[in-house]
C-alpha cells in the first residue's frame, strides 16, 4: 500500500528540521511507541543486546549541532528500532530495521522492514524538505510504499491506513513539539544571518555548501 | 407474487408434493435446539490452532515449535515431519487429491501442512492442540517461523508473464491445465464470414463464500476400536469420508464423517481442506476428541474463493440479427494449488453452457488454468455456470447494441426454439427441455416493459438515466450419467444413493445421500416420499448427513439433491411399493398383477373392498408369519439414481436500475425473476432458494470482491474490508415461475439452488450499460461500485466523444 | 491470566462462572455455561450472529466481556418460546421462512425484537435499516422483512393494550395467543 502526504512545520527553516530529522535520538522521541532506534554495529540486529545497549546508553536530546553530528544518520547505514503499534486490537512490538538508502540534504531515502509474532512489514520511504509558500515554515512531503504481511495485513486499509497516518501525524507533531522545545535551529538563527546558519548545519553535517539546491 | 406457506397439517396427503407447506426443520433452529459443529462439547476435548502462513508465497526456512509448547496448557505442537514421521499415527499421503482430472492437467502436490514452500497465506505451517481455544491461539502465535519471502502472483495473468515467480517445480509457468471446446475452425469460418461482431473483455473477479458458520470440525477418535468420529462442517460426508481415509491413511471402514446442522455452504463446504485433517490426526494423535473452529479471519484466508476469469470474447451476427458464432479465451485462476473440483469448474461447468438459452451455430472456447498464490480456487454457488452466463448475457447485450435491435427481441429471435428440444448444443451438452419464450414474456409484462422504455425516454430528458438489463440464463444441475462424468474426468460417480424403511408400524425413514445445509431436505424430502408411499407427510423422517447411517452418498452441491436425490429417494420408495405389492397380494390371495397402489392403499382390481394399507403391509413384513415364499422379511429398499442427462433449469432475470452518472451510484428499482426450475416441491423452499441466490448475484455485482496486493496479501479479509451485502442493499425481489417438466427423472424437477446467483450479476450489470449508453459506456466489471461507474462515464466521455455527465447532448445520445 | 468470579442470569437463572478477562460473553454462553442457541460468526463485531440481549438491549457477545456482563441480565434464543409454544417472532419466521441454514436466525430475532420494541409497526425499511448489524447468507432478507413485520402483526394488538410491554417476560399469553394454530 502507498502512502503519501505532506506535513508543514511552521516557525522553522529547512536547516532546523534537516538537522532535527537526522538525530536519531530525537526521531526515537518523536516516533509514537519507540523504545530505542539505534546505529547496527554489526553484521545482525540482535534485538536483546540492542535493548541492552539503549537501556545502558545516556543520550539526551540536543540542540548542539555537533552533538548530533556526531550521531547523525548516515547514508549507507542501518538502523534498528523497536516500536510498538496499537492496530485495532493489537499491539505488536515490531523489531524494525531501517536503511538509510540517500541522504541528500533536502531528501532522505530509506527503506526496511519490521516483523513481530505473526505480522511484519517492509517499506520505502522517502522525505524531501521545502521552503513553505509563506517563506516561514517547512513542508516535508512524504511517501512510503508499505508490504504489510500476516495478522495486522488481514486487519484490512480500513484498520491499517488510518494506523499509519496517526503514526506519521503524531511523529511530525511531535517533531514540530522538540524543535520548538530545544530550539534546534536557534544555534543558527542565533549565529546570525540565514546563508550562516545553513553552512554551520552544512558544517556540522559534513557538507559543503555547494551541494545545497537552494 | 410472495408465495405463502402452509401448515402441513391443513394440506391434504394427496396434495403434499408440491405444496408450499412449512419447513419441518425451523423448530430446532428457532429455538436453539439446532446442533452446528461447535456446539459440540465433549468431556475431556481439547482444541486445535492453526499457524498459517505470513506470506501469500515463501520459503520456509525454520519453524521453532519451543517456545509454543513450553506454554501452560499446550498438549502438543506438530509440524509436516511428525505427520510422516512413522511413530504417529497414521500412514497416508497427508496430502489433498484432486477429485477431478483433465488431460492437460497438472496435479500438483498439496501437502496438509507446508513442507519447504508455502503458496498462500492460509497455508498451514504447523498446529497447536491445547486446553482451549484461546490458548491454543496464543501458542500458534507464539510458534516462530522463518521465512524468505518469495514474489507473489495473485492474477492468471500475471502468473502466465515471462518473468513470474513460479510457484510449482511441476507446473511449467504456472499453467495447471490447457483445455478447449468446441470448433475452433468452424467458428472462426463463422467469424470470417459474419456481418457484424462484438467484443468484450472482462474480469469475473474472486468471491468468497462468507457461509455465515465457519468451518468446523470436532474429531473423536476411539483406541479401544480404532474408530475416528469426525463431525464437521460438510456438504457431502461420504465425499470427505473417501478422501479423508486417503489423506490419513485409516481405513474407509473405520472413519465416520457426520454432518451435524450446517450454517451455510454454498461450494465452500464442499472440498477437503487440510484442517479438518489435520484435526482427526490430532485426535488419533492424542486418542481423544479435539475441535477446530476456524475464525472468520481463517476462513477469509482458506475457504476456496469461486470465480477468478479474465475473459476475452466476441459474438457474431449475421445481417438479419442472427447469432452465428462465439468465440471465448479464458483464463482462470485455480489458486495455490488444485481444490478438490476445481479442475471441473472453469471447464467442463464452465464451457459447456457457453450456448446460453441460444441457438449458435458455431461456437469455440479455450481456457488455460493458472496457479497463483491465492487460496486454491474452487466451487462456489453456481460454479463456472455464472461465469458463462454472465459472459454470455453480456455478450448478447452488446450485440444487440451493434445490431441496432431492442435486447427483448434480438434474444428471442436467437433462442433455441421450443420445438428444437431436446437440443443438442455445439458445446458437448444435450437441453433436456425448455420454452425460453416463456419467463421472458412474463418478466416482461411483471415489468411492463414498453411502458418502462417510455419512462426511460421521459427520464433522460429530465436528466436521470434509467436502464432495464435482461439476464437469460441457463444453468446445468446434477451433472450424470456417471459414466460421462468419468469420461470428463470426475475420479467420482455422481448418482445419488438412497434408503427408504418402513417401520413394523407404518412410519417411515428415509435415507439420502445428499446432506443439506439450509435447503430444507428434511422437508422436501418427507414431502416426496409421503407421496410414493402414500403414508402421512408426518410419518416419514428424513436422515441425511452421517456416513454411519447413511449407505453411501454423494452430497449436496451443483443444486443436483432434488434432481438426483429426490429421484433416488422416489426409486426406492417405488422398489418399497413394489415388494409391498406382492405382499399385499400374498396376503389378499390376488395376482400381483391385479393389484392396484393408490394413496397408500393396496387393493385387488375390480374389488375394491379387498384392500390393505401400506402400514399394515409393512407389518405384515415384518411379522414374516405370511410373506411369499421365497421372500425375505422386512421392507427396505436402497436405490442408487444414476441420471441419464443433466437437468437444465432456466429463467429470465431483470433488473431496472437508475445511475447517477455525477456519483457513480446504482440504485436497483426493481428486481423480476421468473425461473424455470421445473416441477416444484416445495414452492416455498423454492422462492427462498431464489431470493437467496439473487442477493449473492447482487453481491457479486455491486459489493463483493477478494482482492489481494501485489505479494497475494488479502486486503478484504475481514467482513468490513469484504462486503457481505446487508438488509439494505438487496432489493425487494419480484419472483414468478413457469414450469416445463424436466422429461428424464421421476419428479420433472429441474434444481433451483444456484439458479439466482447464476442470472443476477448480469441482470445488473446489463441494467447500468442500458442506463449508461448516451455515455457510451459498454461494460464496467465487477463489483460496479460508484467510484467504477464514475470513472467509466468519465473515461467514455472524453474517450469516444460521448456526452458527459450532466451536459445536454447526454439526453440524447444513444436513443434505441 | 487474571481470572474473575462473575454472576450471569441467563433467562432467569443464575450462573457463578470464573472466567478469564478476555473471555468473550458469547465464549461463556457457550463453552462454560452451554447456551449454544447463540452463534458465532466472526468475533468482530460485524455479522451479528451473536447478538443477545443484554439487560434489555440487544448486544453482540462477541464483542462484550464476560467479565463487562457481571451481574447483568441476558437473554438468549433459548428463552423463546419452545416449539409448541412459538414466541411469535420465531412463529413469524417460520411462517415466512425467514431461515435458511438458520445460523444467523438467533441473532435476527434477537434484533428484531429491539426494531419491534423501539418501534413496534416498522416499514419495511425500517427494518432493513435495524437489521444493519446482522448478516444473513441465505435468505436475501426480504423473507425476513417479512417475517419480523409478521411477528409485528402478531405483537402489536397486545403492545398497544399493555401500553407497550415489552417481550422481555417471554411471551405473555396475549401477545402468543390469537394467531396461533
Ligand atoms: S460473532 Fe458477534 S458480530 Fe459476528
Ligand atoms: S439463514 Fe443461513 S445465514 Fe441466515
Amino acid at each position: 500500500m502507498e502512502f503519501s502526504g505532506t506535513f508543514e512545520l511552521e516557525d522553522t527553516t529547512v536547516d532546523e528540521v534537516w538537522l532535527a530529522l537526522s538525530d536519531p535520538v530525537l526521531v526515537q522521541e518523536s516516533l509514537p511507541g519507540c523504545t530505542f532506534l539505534l546505529h547496527v554495529e554489526g553484521e545482525e540486529a540482535d534485538f536483546d543486546e540492542l535493548a541492552e545497549q539503549a537501556s545502558e546508553l545516556d543520550r539526551e536530546l540536543t540542540n548542539d549541532p555537533e552533538v548530533i553530528a556526531q550521531r547523525a544518520f548516515k547514508e549507507g547505514e542501518r538502523y534498528a528500532a523497536l516500536m510498538q503499534v496499537s492496530v485495532g486490537p493489537v499491539n505488536p512490538t515490531f523489531e524494525t530495521v531501517v536503511t538509510i538508502d540517500e541522504r541528500d540534504r533536502p531528501r532522505m531515502d530509506a527503506s526496511g522492514e519490521g516483523s513481530s509474532g505473526d505480522s511484519s512489514f517492509e517499506m520505502s520511504s522517502s522525505m524531501a524538505l521545502s521552503e513553505t509558500d509563506d517563506g516561514d515554515g517547512v513542508a516535508v512531503e512524504w511517501e512510503t510504499q508499505a508490504d504489510v504481511f500476516g495478522k495486522v495485513a488481514g486487519m484490512g486499509q480500513r484498520v491499517i491506513n488510518p494506523v499509519a497516518n496517526r503514526i506519521v501525524k503524531r511523529f511530525f507533531s511531535s517533531v514540530q513539539e522538540e524543535l520548538h522545545d530545544l530550539g534546534v535551529g536557534e544555534v543558527s538563527t542565533s549565529d546570525g544571518d540565514e546563508s550562516d546558519g545553513r553552512s554551520l548545519v552544512d558544517r556540522v553535517l559534513g557538507r559543503s555548501k555547494s551541494t545545497d539546491s537552494e | 407474487m410472495t408465495v405463502d406457506s402452509l401448515d402441513p397439517d391443513d394440506v391434504d396427503a394427496a396434495d403434499i408434493l408440491g405444496s408450499a407447506i412449512e419447513r419441518r426443520e425451523d423448530p430446532a433452529l428457532l429455538t436453539g435446539n439446532a446442533e452446528y459443529t461447535d456446539d459440540i462439547q465433549i468431556d475431556g476435548m481439547l482444541h486445535m490452532a492453526v499457524v498459517r502462513s505470513q506470506y501469500g508465497h515463501a520459503k520456509l526456512e525454520g519453524v521453532d515449535t519451543s517456545e509454543a509448547e513450553a506454554m501452560d496448557g499446550v498438549h502438543g505442537v506438530y509440524t509436516y515431519e511428525d505427520l510422516v514421521s512413522d511413530e504417529t499415527p497414521g500412514g497416508g499421503s497427508f496430502a489433498l487429491p484432486t477429485a477431478w482430472l483433465l488431460d492437460s492437467l497438472k496435479q500438483v502436490e498439496h501437502p496438509v501442512l507446508a513442507s519447504d514452500k508455502v503458496r498462500h497465506q492460509g497455508d498451514g505451517i504447523a498446529v497447536v492442540v491445547a486446553e482451549d481455544r484461546y490458548t491454543a491461539r496464543d501458542a500458534a502465535g507464539a510458534v516462530d517461523v522463518e521465512y524468505e519471502r518469495l514474489d507473489a502472483v495473485v492474477h492468471p495473468s500475471e502468473a502466465f508473464s515471462d518473468d513470474a515467480e513460479q510457484l510449482h517445480d511441476d507446473a511449467e509457468d504456472n499453467v495447471a491445465f490447457d483445455w478447449e471446446i468446441g470448433d475452433a475452425e468452424k467458428t472462426a469460418d463463422a467469424f470470417a464470414d459474419a456481418s457484424h461482431t462484438a467484443s468484450i473483455d472482462l474480469d469475473n473477479q474472486l468471491l468468497i463464500a462468507n457461509a455465515m458458520e465457519p468451518r468446523a470440525a470436532v474429531a473423536d477418535y476411539n483406541p479401544g476400536t480404532d474408530e475416528l468420529d469426525v463431525a464437521m462442517t460438510t456438504q457431502n460426508p461420504h465425499v470427505h469420508r473417501l478422501l479423508m481415509a486417503g489423506v490419513l491413511g485409516h481405513p474407509e471402514h473405520k472413519l465416520s464423517v457426520r454432518a451435524p446442522d450446517v450454517g451455510g455452504g454454498f461450494g465452500s463446504k464442499i472440498h477437503h481442506y487440510a484442517d479438518e485433517a489435520l484435526v482427526a490426526w490430532c485426535s488419533m494423535m492424542h486418542e481423544g476428541p479435539i475441535k477446530w473452529t476456524a475464525t472468520r479471519s481463517e476462513t477469509y484466508l482458506t475457504d476456496a474463493p469461486g470465480r477468478g476469469h479474465e475473459t476475452k470474447a466476441e459474438i457474431a451476427m449475421d445481417d438479419d440479427g442472427n447469432i452465428v458464432g462465439l468465440r471465448v479465451d479464458t483464463m482462470a485462476n485455480l489458486g495455490a494449488y488444485l481444490s478438490t473440483f476445481a479442475p471441473a469448474v472453469p471447464t467442463y461447468l464452465y464451457g459447456t453452457l457457453l450456448s446460453g438459452q441460444y441457438d449458435i451455430p458455431a461456437i469455440y472456447g479455450h481456457v488455460k488454468g493458472a496457479f497463483t498464490n491465492v487460496p486454491p480456487v474452487d466451487a462456489y454457488r453456481g460454479a463456472g455456470r455464472p461465469e458463462a452466463s454472465f459472459l454470455v448475457e453480456r455478450l448478447v447485450h452488446l450485440g444487440a447494441k451493434e445490431m441496432g435491435m431492442d435486447p427483448v427481441e434480438f434474444r428471442k429471435q436467437n433462442f433455441v426454439p421450443d420445438d428444437a428440444f431436446p437440443y443438442e448444443t455445439q458445446v458437448a451438452v444435450v437441453y433436456d427441455s425448455g420454452e425460453y419464450t416463456k419467463p421472458m414474456d412474463e418478466a416482461l409484462e411483471m415489468l411492463d416493459y414498453e411502458n418502462f422504455r417510455e419512462e426511460q425516454e421521459r427520464a433522460r430528458d429530465e436528466g436521470k438515466y434509467l436502464g432495464v438489463g435482461f439476464s437469460c440464463y441457463i444453468e446445468a444441475c446434477g451433472l450424470a450419467p456417471s459414466e460421462l462424468a468419468g469420461q470428463l474426468g470426475a475420479q467420482a460417480g455422481l448418482w445419488e444413493s438412497s434408503l427408504v424403511r418402513m417401520h413394523p408400524s407404518g412410519t417411515v425413514t428415509a435415507y439420502c445421500g445428499t446432506s443439506g445445509h439450509g435447503q430444507g431436505h428434511g422437508t422436501t424430502y418427507a414431502q416426496i416420499v409421503a407421496n410414493e408411499l402414500g403414508v402421512p407427510y408426518d410419518s416419514v423422517e428424513v436422515v441425511e448427513g452421517d456416513t454411519d447411517e447413511i449407505p453411501q452418498g454423494m452430497g449436496t452441491y451443483g443444486s443436483r439433491s432434488a434432481a438426483v436425490g429426490g429421484s433416488s429417494l422416489v426409486k426406492s420408495a417405488q422398489k418399497v411399493v413394489e415388494k409391498g405389492k406382492e405382499i399385499a397380494a400374498h396376503q389378499l390371495e390376488a395376482d400381483p398383477e391385479d393389484i392396484e397402489f393408490e394413496n397408500g392403499e393396496y387393493s385387488v382390481a375390480g374389488a375394491p373392498d379387498r384392500s390393505m394399507s401400506m402400514a399394515d403391509v409393512a407389518g405384515a413384513a415384518y411379522l414374516a408369519h405370511d410373506i411369499p415364499d421365497e421372500m425375505e422379511p422386512g421392507l427396505e429398499a436402497t436405490s442408487f439414481y444414476d441420471p441419464d442427462n443433466f437437468v437444465f433449469p432456466f429463467g429470465t432475470h431483470a433488473a431496472i436500475v437508475e445511475v447517477d452518472p455525477d456519483s457513480g451510484e446504482i440504485e436497483i428499482e426493481r428486481y423480476v425473476a421468473v425461473d424455470d426450475v421445473g416441477n416444484q416441491i416445495n414452492p416455498k423452499i423454492v422462492e427462498g432458494q431464489i431470493h437467496g441466490g439473487i442477493a449473492q448475484g447482487v453481491g457479486q455485482a455491486l459489493y463483493e470482491g477478494a482482492e489481494y496486493d501485489d505479494n497475494a496479501t488479502l486486503m478484504t479479509g475481514s467482513m468490513q474490508d469484504y462486503a457481505v451485502p446487508k438488509a439494505e442493499h438487496v432489493p425487494e425481489m419480484e419472483t414468478g415461475a413457469t414450469v416445463t417438466p424436466s422429461p428424464h427423472n421421476p419428479l420433472g424437477v429441474k434444481g433451483v439452488g444456484e439458479a439466482g446467483t447464476i442470472a443476477a450479476p448480469q441482470a445488473i450489470v446489463n441494467a447500468v450499460a442500458d442506463a449508461l449508453e448516451p455515455f457510451g459506456v459498454d461494460h464496467i466489471d465487477m463489483p460496479m461500485d460508484a467510484e467504477s461507474v464514475w470513472s467509466a462515464v468519465q473515461a467514455n466521455a472524453t474517450a469516444d466523444g460521448g456526452a458527459e455527465p450532466g451536459s445536454d447532448d447526454a439526453d440524447h445520445g444513444g436513443e434505441r | 491470566m487474571t481470572e474473575h468470579d462473575i454472576t450471569l442470569t441467563v433467562n432467569g437463572a443464575e450462573h457463578d462462572l470464573t472466567v478469564e478477562a478476555r473471555t468473550l460473553l458469547v465464549h461463556a454462553l457457550r463453552d462454560e455455561l452451554g447456551y449454544t442457541g447463540t452463534n458465532v460468526g466472526c468475533e468482530s463485531s460485524l455479522c451479528g450472529a451473536c447478538t443477545v440481549r443484554m439487560d434489555g438491549e440487544a448486544v453482540k457477545s462477541c464483542t462484550t466481556l464476560a467479565v463487562q456482563a457481571d451481574g447483568a441480565e441476558i437473554r438468549t434464543v433459548e428463552d423463546l418460546g419452545t416449539r409448541h409454544d412459538f414466541h411469535p417472532i420465531q412463529e413469524g419466521f417460520q411462517e415466512e421462512h425467514g431461515l435458511q441454514c438458520g445460523y444467523c436466525t438467533p441473532g435476527m430475532m434477537m434484533t428484531a425484537l429491539d426494531i419491534l420494541e423501539e418501534n413496534p409497526d416498522p416499514t419495511r425499511e425500517e427494518i432493513r435499516e435495524g437489521l444493519e448489524g446482522n448478516l444473513c447468507r441465505c435468505t436475501g432478507y426480504q423473507n425476513i422483512v417479512n417475517a419480523v413485520q409478521n411477528a409485528a402483526e402478531q405483537m402489536q394488538p397486545a403492545a398497544v393494550a399493555d401500553g407497550g410491554e415489552t417481550d422481555d417476560d417471554g411471551p405473555t399469553p396475549a401477545t402468543d395467543g390469537g394467531e396461533k394454530q
